[in-house]
């Protein structure tokens, strides 16, 4: 939840430059650094790294260990007789799977609605000036900036009573209600980010294939959304990690029988104690979907973040 | 392209006003309303108190300690994260000093990236269980274990002095990373000349950092104190999942989320909840604004 969405900055409108890596290296110019200073560099990459590394590598080693080895009093760094037996109990565990395919359905749900509600919105948003746009844009801004906990109250009181004038719903505890949830939850971020990514197709495309015959319609089915391709990935992606961790809302909302894999995770915590190899393997599994996603875009990462700076 | 705009306007926008219109504007009206009521979360809507709700939080102890550990974090958080961010991402562009006319970060820099990226990666959720681990008070936790035994373990979350520190640390941790590939992705559209101009006038590392790094980089670094700031009012999940009876030890890691969740989903105080949830709407807007008004100035050009 507390994951910023990247906000754009004016200060970063060109996609990362890729730098050539071979670097000629009869020309070396050493002005700019110390061999002192590049020693002191390095070293701090490196700590660093560590700390950020340590928790990540502690999940890893706790995951694999056998029960006793992990509750032994001396940790040890290496699991000395590796297993996937806590994977197993993870998986066998009451309501793992069912968790895991209702984090799924909620998140495909979300993003698949934010990706097209929200490409529609930016389009009209890119694309046309008109009367209350400003008005738009600082509304999307303003809901990205507070902590969407506030509104938990009304939302759980509107989910109790959809009526649709024909009938009345009670979205709580249902897939549903929380899909409908996560997709406003990122359907900020989905339009901002959309948004910089159609701006920054020139507009002269759009004028080049009405000259040609396209209608306005043609233009952004044939024109606009195959060259946003990228931008939807991106978004998407950032779409899915956030509905995917996302647990206080479903948590809430929920009864067991319907949360994700997140809101399983820390029910597990509470109510087992010191099973820790299980639950770390779970946290694994969790997180496996994400890091992933992250792998296939992580070139891109960069670009995505600033993609949506594009002045409009 | 003036003809027939509107059409596709109203249609491409119906949909994404409605959903604001309906869970965001109307949610927030509701939670007005409901913050003039002394309301459990049961039943009809009754027992209108006016400012009652406030009046109440005004005197109530743990709203002011929550207010406390909010600005804490909302002072050291955004500090702490981008000055860290600041420096591995400078560190990782340009660290590496010159060659063949090449700015380079330091040796190893596309693996610190990633490194650097990992915990963002990992749900709050799950950072939150492993750094419970971290913090263990006895021999068992991460920290404590890597003494020796003879060691008085420290308590780390048990400790009201140090609890929200341990807090704050977990923040940075899970932030910085993001950060750092922001301010890299800004830091990489910085031209190289410049660098290179500012090198062979004699600059050294430092000077490049902050006479032109910062300067040009600006824009980026406000948006996110904003996002630093933001995420200081909220730090719920962290809060819950990790402190010592939800945050305690008495109230010392207590934070303005917290006690709006409580209230509203534990204490049946709904109302007083709802009357919390206007507070730190106030407050974020407030802080927002203020963080980006006070630190305008004429941006710098690349």
């Amino acid at each position: 939840m507390v994951a910023p969405a990247a906000t754009p900055t004016p200060a970063s409108t060109v996609p990362l430059k890729r730098r050539k890596s071979k670097a000629v290296d009869d020309g070396v110019i050493t002005v700019g650094r110390s061999r002192s200073g590049t020693i002191l560099a390095n070293t701090a990459g490196v700590l660093f790294s560590v700390v950020m590394l340590f928790p990540v590598y502690w999940v890893l080693n706790t995951a694999f260990k056998p029960a006793d080895e992990v509750l032994a009093l001396e940790p040890g760094f290496w699991p000395s007789n590796p297993t996937f037996d806590n994977f197993i109990s993870a998986f066998k565990a009451p309501l793992f799977l069912q968790d895991m395919l209702n984090g799924v359905i909620i998140t495909l749900l979300a993003v698949a609605g934010a990706l097209v509600v929200g490409f529609l919105g930016a389009l009209a948003i890119a694309r046309f000036s008109f009367y209350g746009r400003k008005a738009i844009i600082l509304v999307v801004l303003v809901v990205q900036l507070v902590p969407f906990l506030a509104l938990l109250i009304p939302l759980f009181l509107m989910l109790q009573n959809v009526n649709l004038g024909f009938k009345k719903f009670d979205l709580t505890d249902s897939l549903i209600g929380v899909s409908i949830t996560y997709l406003v939850l990122i359907l900020p971020y989905t339009i901002w980010t959309l948004r910089g990514f159609i701006s920054g197709i020139p507009r002269e495309l759009d004028e080049a294939a009405m000259i040609d015959g396209c209608t306005r319609a043609q233009v952004f089915w044939r024109i606009i959304l195959p060259l946003t391709g990228p931008g939807l990935v991106a978004t998407s992606v950032y779409g899915f990690i956030q509905a995917w961790n996302e647990f206080i809302i479903i948590n809430t909302l929920n009864s067991p029988e319907k949360q994700n894999l997140m809101a399983w995770l820390l029910q597990n915590q509470t109510t087992r104690g010191t099973a820790w190899g299980p639950l770390m393997a779970g946290a694994i599994i969790t997180s496996i979907p994400v890091v992933v996603f992250f792998l296939i875009i992580q070139r891109n990462i960069a670009t995505g973040l600033t993609a949506g700076a594009v002045k409009g | 392209m003036r003809h027939g705009k509107y059409p596709f306007i109203i249609g491409f926008l119906v949909v994404p006003v409605a959903i604001y219109a309906v869970f965001v504007v109307w949610a927030y009206i509701q939670a007005f309303y409901l913050s003039v009521y002394e309301w459990s979360g049961l039943g009809p809507v009754e027992n209108f108190v006016g400012l009652g709700n406030f009046r109440k939080m005004f005197d109530d102890t743990l709203f002011w300690q929550s207010i406390k550990h909010n600005v804490f974090l909302l002072i050291f958080l955004p500090i702490i994260t981008v000055v860290l961010a600041l420096v591995f991402a400078f560190l990782l562009n340009v660290g590496g000093g010159q060659k063949g006319g090449v700015t380079r970060g330091v040796w190893g820099s596309k693996v610190y990236r990633i490194i650097f990226f990992f915990p963002q990666l990992l749900a709050l959720a799950i950072v939150a269980v492993i750094f419970g681990r971290v913090f263990g008070p006895d021999k068992s936790g991460m920290i404590n274990g890597l003494f020796p035994e003879s060691w008085q373990p420290w308590l780390f979350l048990a400790d009201e002095r140090y609890a929200m520190g341990c807090i704050l640390v977990v923040l940075v941790w899970q932030a910085v990373g993001f950060y750092v590939v922001l301010f890299s992705a800004g830091m990489g559209n910085i031209p190289t000349e410049v660098y290179e101009a500012a090198a062979i006038d004699g600059a050294t590392r430092v000077t490049l950092f902050f006479r032109i790094t910062i300067p040009l980089l600006w824009n980026t670094v406000q948006v996110a104190w904003v996002y630093l700031g933001i995420a200081a009012f909220d730090a719920f999940a962290l809060v819950n999942i990790m402190t010592v009876d939800r945050g305690g030890p008495d109230g010392a890691t207590s934070v303005l989320s917290l006690m709006i969740y409580r209230n509203a989903f534990e204490f049946s105080q709904a109302g007083y909840a709802s009357a919390l949830g206007v507070v730190l709407f106030f407050l974020t807007l407030t802080f927002a604004w203020v963080t980006l008004s006070a630190t305008r100035r004429e941006s710098v050009e690349a």
